[in-house]
């Protein structure tokens, strides 16, 4: 597959070569053109009195890169070596585009591994120490402020997620209030996922849903789709600094985004896979949260889910998330 | 010379006394048993459990007593974190970390232990002294159920809690003591619904016990500011 790619060289005469000589498919041949250009943009690059601001080696580099990571193939086709090689390239462009030292990782799900979260509403107080975590954690947006979580300040004896209130600022917790928090419930039938028109979000093994930043294209169907306000789109170029970045990474959770693409709550894929608790609930200093394995007998969440009275946010659309809240 | 030196001892033992809690005081005994204990100063002890990265086997733990009815899910056993539990200062980053917000408490005066003050059931120094050394507890929790000092320490052993029962336990094992009334919250906190589970998800099971989160003499936790609100209330559609 990556043999007849002699693109990753930009010479002219591989690109005349191949062209030439092989039937060459579409992503192929855009791949050639990008050591077309790369190539063309050296001999500009060389004559413009520009050059010397333009033509340094890293930046010829990371154009290369930009283009190589704008036509890859989608990360369900890619095999093991397109995966380490595509990881190194978004390494190399953390490095060359924000001087980010960054380790992306592409951990598989567990086998006989299913995520489930318990959220415990008589526990919140709504300090939302948990949505600072998944800020830092998760390397959102701060330039726009992206939040996945909400926690939302009801009136007690009332679940209306309508008309309660997720800005408060007051101390808390407010008299007469409990608090709720949302985020990606990682339904186990999610109807965010059959709308997407290109397939750039899918379920994984392990009950989390997914989105390959690359292949989305921006159009936000998921969005309308989910019932839930849990995706968020990236009207802007992300932007993280190099001291505040986590350099943990996971290619489907939280390593850079681009600019027009959406993206959402992963039970921190990179965290979870490894064994580890979601910053979410490892923050949380009321230890309102409880996470684990679903397909576990002995574990936590089924310890809560068959002994406290639980229950789910809109259960009658059959979206069936994995995502519960009891009470004490 | 000799008495100079017993003064100054005497002067700084006084101010201690006022200014450190009993609790770090009676947790003495115990710290000497910290990984580290005599190496890390308190302040680089407190930041390094404030940005505690820690490793699994980093953690002190005791395993939980084996009491009929509150076992953890599939009756597996399961370890609280001792309160000797100390991460130190430059853990790998890789596994799970953990804020705790009783990190003052856990401040080593190991010098200052129980028995200084309380010898048996004597003690030794004066009234007045007792109250400026104590002067830190808010004894909201005994004192709005009738109970004195005694309901819960040992006298003759202030290092020990007194079980109803009339067996002893550790400051490590509080939770027997809590879950002498509050039976309910330490069901569900065996379970794992109460409480927090510290390292990850998988393997081993260690949850922060009751003193990790309550203070013991005013257990209700307080209102606080919350972190920043979100500049849109909802995204997605449904009301922007």
């Amino acid at each position: 597959m990556s043999a007849d790619r002699p693109a990753e060289t930009p010479t002219g005469a591989a690109v005349d070569g191949t062209v030439l000589q092989k039937p060459v498919d579409r992503r192929g041949a855009l791949t050639i053109l990008a050591g077309g250009v790369a190539a063309g943009a050296q001999a500009v690059g060389a004559c413009s009195p520009l050059s010397a601001a333009v033509a340094t080696e890293e930046e010829r580099e990371l154009k290369r890169i930009e283009w190589q990571l704008f036509i890859q193939k989608h990360y369900r086709r890619m095999t093991e070596e397109e995966r380490a090689e595509t990881v190194r390239r978004l390494e190399r462009h953390a490095k060359l585009a924000h001087d980010q030292d960054v380790s992306i990782a592409t951990t598989e799900a567990q086998p006989g591994v299913l995520f489930g979260y318990a959220f415990n509403i008589s526990k919140c107080k709504g300090y939302r120490r948990c949505v600072e975590a998944c800020i830092n954690e998760n390397n959102l947006d701060r330039n726009a402020d992206t939040q996945y979580i909400r926690i939302f300040e009801m009136e007690n004896g009332v679940v209306d997620l309508q008309d309660a209130d997720a800005t408060y600022q007051h101390e808390v917790p407010a008299e007469g209030h409990f608090y709720l928090g949302t985020q990606c419930f990682q339904c186990a039938n999610p109807p965010c996922v059959p709308v997407c028109p290109v397939g750039a979000t899918w379920q994984e093994p392990d009950g989390i849903v997914v989105v390959d930043y690359n292949w989305c294209v921006g159009c936000r169907a998921c969005m309308a789709a989910c019932p839930y306000w849990a995706r968020r789109f990236n009207w802007g170029e992300p932007e993280v600094s190099a001291e505040e970045v986590n350099p943990d990474q996971h290619y489907l959770g939280n390593r850079a985004r681009k600019k027009g693409c959406v993206e959402k709550c992963t039970f921190c894929i990179h965290r979870t896979r490894q064994g580890r608790l979601p910053a979410c609930a490892e923050a949380c200093p009321t230890g309102a949260r409880v996470f684990g394995n679903l397909l576990d007998p002995d574990s936590e969440i089924r310890w809560v889910l068959a002994n406290k009275k639980i229950f789910r946010l809109k259960e009658e659309l059959g979206t069936e998330p994995r995502f519960w809240y009891f009470a004490d | 010379m000799k008495r100079t030196l017993a003064g100054a001892a005497l002067m700084c033992t006084a101010v201690a006394w006022m200014t450190a809690g009993c609790f770090e005081r009676h947790k003495a005994a115990w710290d000497d048993s910290a990984p580290g204990a005599d190496t890390l100063r308190p302040e680089t002890r407190r930041a390094a459990i404030l940005g505690a990265r820690l490793e699994p086997g980093a953690l002190a733990t005791v395993q939980a007593a084996p009491v009929e009815h509150w076992k953890g899910p599939g009756d597996q056993s399961f370890e609280v974190a001792g309160r000797t539990s100390e991460p130190q200062a430059g853990q790998s980053r890789r596994f799970g970390s953990i804020t705790l917000q009783t990190a003052l408490r856990r401040r080593p005066i190991g010098q200052y232990p129980c028995t200084s003050c309380h010898l048996g059931r004597k003690v030794v120094m004066a009234d007045r002294r007792i109250a400026d050394a104590h002067d830190d507890i808010q004894p909201v929790h005994p004192a709005e159920t009738g109970a004195v000092c005694s309901t819960c320490h040992a006298a003759d052993n202030v290092e020990l809690l007194r079980l109803k029962e009339g067996g002893r336990a550790s400051l490590d094992q509080a939770y027997r003591l809590c879950a002498q009334c509050h039976f309910q919250q330490v069901d569900a906190w065996a379970g794992g619904a109460h409480g927090k589970r510290l390292d990850g998800w998988e393997g081993r099971r260690v949850v922060m016990g009751c003193g990790d989160c309550h203070d013991p003499h005013k257990p209700a936790v307080e209102p606080r500011v919350p972190f920043r609100p979100p500049q849109l209330e909802r995204t997605g559609g449904h009301d922007q």
